[in-house]
Parts: C-alpha cells; structure tokens; sequence
C-alpha cells in the first residue's frame, strides 16, 4: 500500500506519467471491448461474416 | 378565505422553525466536548458544533490519502481517453474516405500504347496525356535551346522515362484540353487560342504563360504507370 503510494502518487510527474499511461491502456481495452460487443450483437450481417460466400478467390478482395 | 389562511401559515412557519433550531442546538454533544468557542459574549448557548468524532476514519491517513488520489488518477485517465478519442474521430472524420482513395489514383498498362501514339486517361476529373514517345522526338525535345523558351525547363526535367511523357491535359493559358500531335512544334496545339507545345509539352508559341503541368506519377513495374 506504501510502496504503491511512493510509487505512484507522491510525485506530480510520476501520477500525471501513471494517469496517461492508463488512459492509453483503458482506451484500448474499451475499444477491444466495444468492437467485441458491436461484433456480437451484429453477427451474421457484417461483410467479415459473409465474405466467404461472395469471394471466390483471394485475389478479386 | 383561503388566501389569507395560506399567508397566516407561511408566516407562522419561520418562528417555529427557529424554535426547533434552538432547542436542537441546546442538546448537549454525544460524544466528548466540542473544542469550539464562540468569540461573540453571548453566543455560547445558540452556536454550539456538534461533535463529528464518530464520523472520523479509523484508517491511516495515507490508506485514505491513496484511494482519494487513486479515484482522482482513475477520473483522469478516463477523461484523457474521452478527449484522445474525441480528436481522434474528429480527424478522422476529416480524412479522406475510402471511395476518395480509390479515385486519388489511375493506373495505366503501358504495354497498350505503341510507340508513337498519344493516350489520354482521366485522373481526378482532368484529363491526362501519355505519349510513348519515339527516340527521334526524345532527340528533338533535347536538343532545344532552353534558355530561348518562355518558361525555360529541360526535358530531363519533366520525364522519369524519357520515352513516356506524362502530363496534365489542360491548357496553361485558359484551361481548354490540346489537341494531340498538332500544332508547328510537332507536340500539342490549344485551339481556344492558339497556343502551341512542343513534344516535350512546353509552351513554344501563343499565349500560355507556362509548359504543361506534370502530376505526380510513378513507375512501380516495368510496363505500368500509376498516376497519383
């Protein structure tokens, strides 16, 4: 608990460099997240889920 | 009469309310005294502070201290990514899209032009001029004097290949489209007013200020052109 407010908390700089580092982990979490949750209720009408049955080959995308 | 009533009580009201704030404030504190004294004579028995002891942690300072600044760092970080995200699509939303994209660029097959031959293409609502050129008006475009001409630019200049000559399609001088393997200079004639290129596509005769344009292009295989 000490240690982790030594860490973090006790210096401006080290909070604010604590508080952008973890608004780049949370953001990328919360856009996984949220790509998961569109995917799941949108599945079976994206063109990633259908695309098999249209292309033939890789080539003609 | 109602409305006289309702005023009678409104007006009632605040005495009472005092009254229960004395009697309130009379009751001794639950717990231990309170430290504060009054600097008003007087004033000791109306303004007494309750005592908040019982409301007091009985952790550490610095366990409170750490959850405060941990749900302040938390707010942070989320309202950082709230902005980030709020740019990020902004300019995203200015970029250009996908279908610009696919428009923004033309690519030609240079195995269908024979040499000798002019082939005009469409790139981004304008026409553009490709001549395979022969060694013979390779020749001719070098050996002009580039000092004489009105808008002095050297062959090597305006190709990457020197037998495919690339060019913007539109007059310099008004913006009408030439006309192909016309004109005195052997190259490409405006017939709005009578401006002449040479085989090169600079301005030789007329009144054009400036040689044709040259867009951006590049050749990445042998036998293809992308323009754009």
């Amino acid at each position: 608990m000490s240690a982790l407010y030594n860490a973090i908390f006790r210096n401006n700089y080290t909070m604010l460099g604590a508080v952008f580092a973890g608004a780049f982990a949370f953001n990328m979490g919360y856009d996984t997240l949220m790509n998961k949750i569109w995917d799941h209720i949108n599945r079976g009408r994206q063109w990633k889920d259908i695309r098999h049955k249209y292309a033939t080959s890789e080539d003609d995308e | 009469m109602a409305p006289l009533s309702t005023v009678t009580r409104a007006l009632a009201r605040p005495s009472v309310f005092r009254q229960a704030v004395r009697t309130i404030s009379t009751t001794p504190a639950v717990r231990g005294d309170s430290s504060y004294s009054s600097p008003f004579k007087g004033e000791s028995n109306s303004t007494k502070v309750p005592d908040f002891s019982k409301y007091l942690s009985e952790k550490s300072p610095k366990s409170n201290a750490l959850i405060s600044y941990f749900m302040v760092g938390t707010m942070g970080a989320i309202t950082a990514g709230g902005a980030k995200s709020t740019i990020q699509e902004f300019l995203v939303n200015m970029s250009a899209s996908a279908d610009v994209l696919a428009l923004a660029k033309v690519e030609v097959d240079l195995n269908a032009i024979p040499e000798g031959k002019n082939v005009i293409v469409k790139w981004r609502g304008k026409p553009v001029f490709i001549r395979h050129r022969t060694a013979a008006e390779i020749e001719e475009a070098n050996n002009v004097n580039v000092s004489s001409l009105r808008d002095p630019e050297a062959d090597a200049d305006r190709v990457q290949k020197p037998e495919w000559l690339v060019m913007l399609g539109v007059c310099t001088h008004l913006g009408c489209v030439p006309i192909g393997e016309a004109g005195e200079y052997g190259g490409w004639f405006c017939p709005c007013h009578g401006s002449h290129y040479d085989i090169s596509g600079r301005i030789r005769k007329g009144p054009a200020p400036l040689n044709l344009e040259i867009p951006a292009y590049e050749f990445p295989e042998e036998d293809k052109l992308v323009i754009g």
